[in-house]
C-alpha cells in the first residue's frame, strides 16, 4: 500500500484537494439578480423603449436624422430586454428552452449590445456635426445618411456577433457528467463512463444540466476566441464609443459655451448627463471585463474567481440599467417629445378609466390599438428634432 | 403594433412566474487552480476531463475521491499515469465481462 494513503485517510483538509470552484457566493446572488433586479430593469426598459417607439410611430410625422437614430437606439435597447428575461430564465433552469433559444438569444443579445453602443457614438456624433460643423451639417445630416449609418450599424452588430452566434453552444459539460468511475473495493461496481447521478456514492440522480457556452473543437480555437470575443466587445462595444462620445461631447460643450444662448446650459447639462451615465453604467462592467480577461487562464483560488463572477455580476446589471436610462437621457429630455408622450399618456388614461374594468383584456388591447391609430390621424403637429 | 398595456401584463406575468416557481440550482464548476500535492492511487476512484474548448478556463484532470474532487494538472506525470491505470482497470474489466457473455 502507498504510504501517502495512511495520510490520505487523515485529510480533513478539504483544500489540500483543492475541488473544482461552485462559485457560491455569484451563484447566490445571481439568484437574487436575475429574477428581482432584471425584471425591474426589463420593466423600466420595456415600457420606457416601447414609448419612445410608440411615440415615433404613431405620434409623429416628419423624422430628422436624430429622430432616426433614436429610433433605433430604442429599438435595440427593447430587443435587449425582450431577450433579457429569456436569457435569465434559461440560465436559472437549465437552458431548457433547448438549442436553437441559447443560439438565437446569445446572438440577439451581442447584435442588441454592439449596435446599441455604436448607436449613442452615432448619435454624438450626430449632434457634433449640427453644433460644431453647423455649416456642412446641412449636407452630411440628410435622412439617406442617417438611414445609412443605421444599416451599417447594424451589419457590423451581426458581423461582429458572428463568433457568439457560431460558438455559442447548448451542451452538457462533459466534466460535469462523463465520470470515468472506477471503485477500488468492488470492482463489480464499475460504472463505464456512466454518469455522476449514477455513481455508486452518488447524491441522487439528477437531471442533466444544460449549458449555453462556449465549446470549441480545438484548444488553439478556444484559447483565441475566448479572448478575442471579450477583447472585442472591450474595443468595440465599449472604448470606441467611448472616445467618440468624448471627442464629440468636449467640442459640443466648448461650442455650446461659447455662444450666447439662454438655453446653452441646459444643453450643456444635458450633454454631461449623458456621458456621465454612459461611464458610470458601463466602466465598471468593462473594467471588470478587462481584468477576467487578462487573467483568465492563470490559475485561481476559488474565492478569488468566484469574487471576480460576483464583481462582474453585480457590474454587468449596472450596464443593463443604461438601456432603462437612454429614454429618459435621449428622448423624454426633449420638450417636443415630452408633448407628445403628454398626449400618449393621456389618450390611454382616458381609454383605461374606460375600458379596463368591465371588459375582456384582449378586447381591451384591439381598442386602444384603433384609438392609438385614430389619434395619430389627428395629431398633425410635426417638428424637426427633439434633441437637446 | 402591439398595446403597451397587454405587453406590461405579459412580462408581470413572466416575472410572477420567475418569482413563485423555486429555482433549480444549476451549479456549473469549473477548476481555476490545480492541487500542489500528490493524491494517493487507491483514494481514486474515478476522473473526468475538463477541457479548455468548453465553458471552463484551464484544462484539468479532475479525480474523483471519497473525500470529494480534486483538480489536478494534467502536465504531471503522476497524473495521467493515474488515468492510464484507471483506464487499464477498466479495459480488463470489459474484456473479462465480454468473455463471460460470449
Amino acid at each position: 500500500m502507498d504510504p501517502l494513503d495512511e495520510g490520505f485517510e487523515n485529510v480533513t483538509d478539504y483544500n489540500y484537494l483543492n475541488p473544482p470552484c461552485v462559485y457560491k457566493n455569484n451563484h447566490s446572488l445571481e439568484l437574487v439578480m436575475g429574477p428581482y433586479v432584471h425584471s425591474i430593469i426589463c420593466i423600466l426598459g420595456f415600457m420606457g423603449n416601447s414609448l419612445v417607439i410608440v411615440t415615433y410611430a404613431c405620434y409623429k410625422r416628419t423624422k430628422s436624422m436624430t429622430d432616426i437614430y433614436l429610433l433605433n437606439v430604442a429599438v435595440a435597447d427593447l430587443l435587449f430586454v425582450v431577450t433579457l428575461p429569456f436569457i435569465v430564465y434559461n440560465e436559472l433552469w437549465s437552458w431548457s428552452m433547448g438549442p436553437v433559444a441559447c443560439k438565437l438569444l446569445r446572438g440577439s443579445y451581442s447584435v442588441n449590445l454592439y449596435s446599441g453602443m455604436l448607436l449613442l457614438a452615432c448619435i454624438s456624433t450626430d449632434r457634433y456635426i449640427a453644433i460644431v460643423q453647423a455649416r456642412r451639417s446641412f449636407r452630411l445630416r440628410s435622412l439617406f445618411y442617417s438611414r445609412l449609418t443605421c444599416a451599417v450599424v447594424w451589419v457590423c452588430a451581426v458581423l461582429l456577433s458572428f463568433p457568439t452566434f457560431y460558438f455559442y453552444h447548448w451542451y452538457e459539460p462533459s466534466h460535469s457528467r462523463e465520470a470515468f468511475m472506477w471503485n477500488p473495493v468492488t470492482p463489480d461496481a464499475l460504472d463505464y463512463n456512466s454518469t455522476y447521478g449514477w455513481a455508486p456514492e452518488g447524491d441522487g440522480a439528477q437531471p442533466p444540466q444544460y449549458v449555453c457556452e462556449f465549446r470549441f473543437a480545438d484548444n488553439g480555437t478556444a484559447w483565441r476566441t475566448k479572448v478575442a470575443v471579450p477583447s472585442t466587445q472591450l474595443a468595440v462595444g465599449f472604448f470606441l464609443p467611448l472616445f467618440v462620445m468624448i471627442f464629440c461631447y468636449t467640442a459640443v460643450i466648448v461650442t455650446l459655451l461659447r455662444a450666447k444662448n439662454f438655453q446653452r446650459h441646459k444643453a450643456v447639462r444635458v450633454v454631461l448627463a449623458v456621458v456621465a451615465v454612459f461611464i458610470v453604467c458601463h466602466l465598471p462592467y468593462n473594467i471588470t471585463l478587462f481584468y477576467d480577461t487578462l487573467g483568465m487562464f492563470d490559475q485561481h483560488t476559488c474565492e478569488e474567481s468566484d469574487a471576480l463572477q460576483t464583481v462582474k455580476t453585480l457590474t454587468q446589471t449596472v450596464a443593463y440599467l443604461h438601456c432603462c436610462l437612454n429614454p429618459v437621457l435621449y428622448a423624454f429630455i426633449g420638450v417636443k417629445f415630452r408633448n407628445h408622450f403628454r398626449k400618449i399618456v393621456q389618450d390611454l388614461w382616458c381609454l383605461g378609466k374606460r375600458y379596463i374594468a368591465p371588459r375582456r383584456f384582449s378586447r381591451v388591447t384591439s381598442e386602444i390599438y384603433m384609438s392609438t391609430r385614430k389619434s395619430v390621424d389627428g395629431s398633425s403637429e410635426n417638428g424637426s428634432s427633439f434633441t437637446m | 403594433m402591439v398595446s403597451i398595456k397587454a405587453s406590461v401584463a405579459a412580462i408581470t406575468l413572466l416575472t410572477v412566474c420567475l418569482l413563485a416557481t423555486n429555482t433549480s440550482a444549476v451549479y456549473h464548476e469549473c477548476c481555476r487552480g490545480y492541487m500542489t500535492l500528490k493524491l494517493p492511487f487507491s483514494a481514486v476512484r474515478g476522473y473526468s476531463v475538463q477541457t479548455v474548448t468548453e465553458l471552463c478556463p484551464i484544462n484539468a484532470i479532475i479525480f474523483h475521491t471519497k473525500k470529494g474532487k480534486a483538480c489536478t494538472n494534467p502536465a504531471f506525470n503522476w497524473v495521467m499515469d493515474y488515468v492510464n491505470r484507471i483506464r487499464a482497470k477498466a479495459q480488463m474489466v470489459h474484456i473479462k465481462t465480454s468473455k463471460k457473455q460470449d
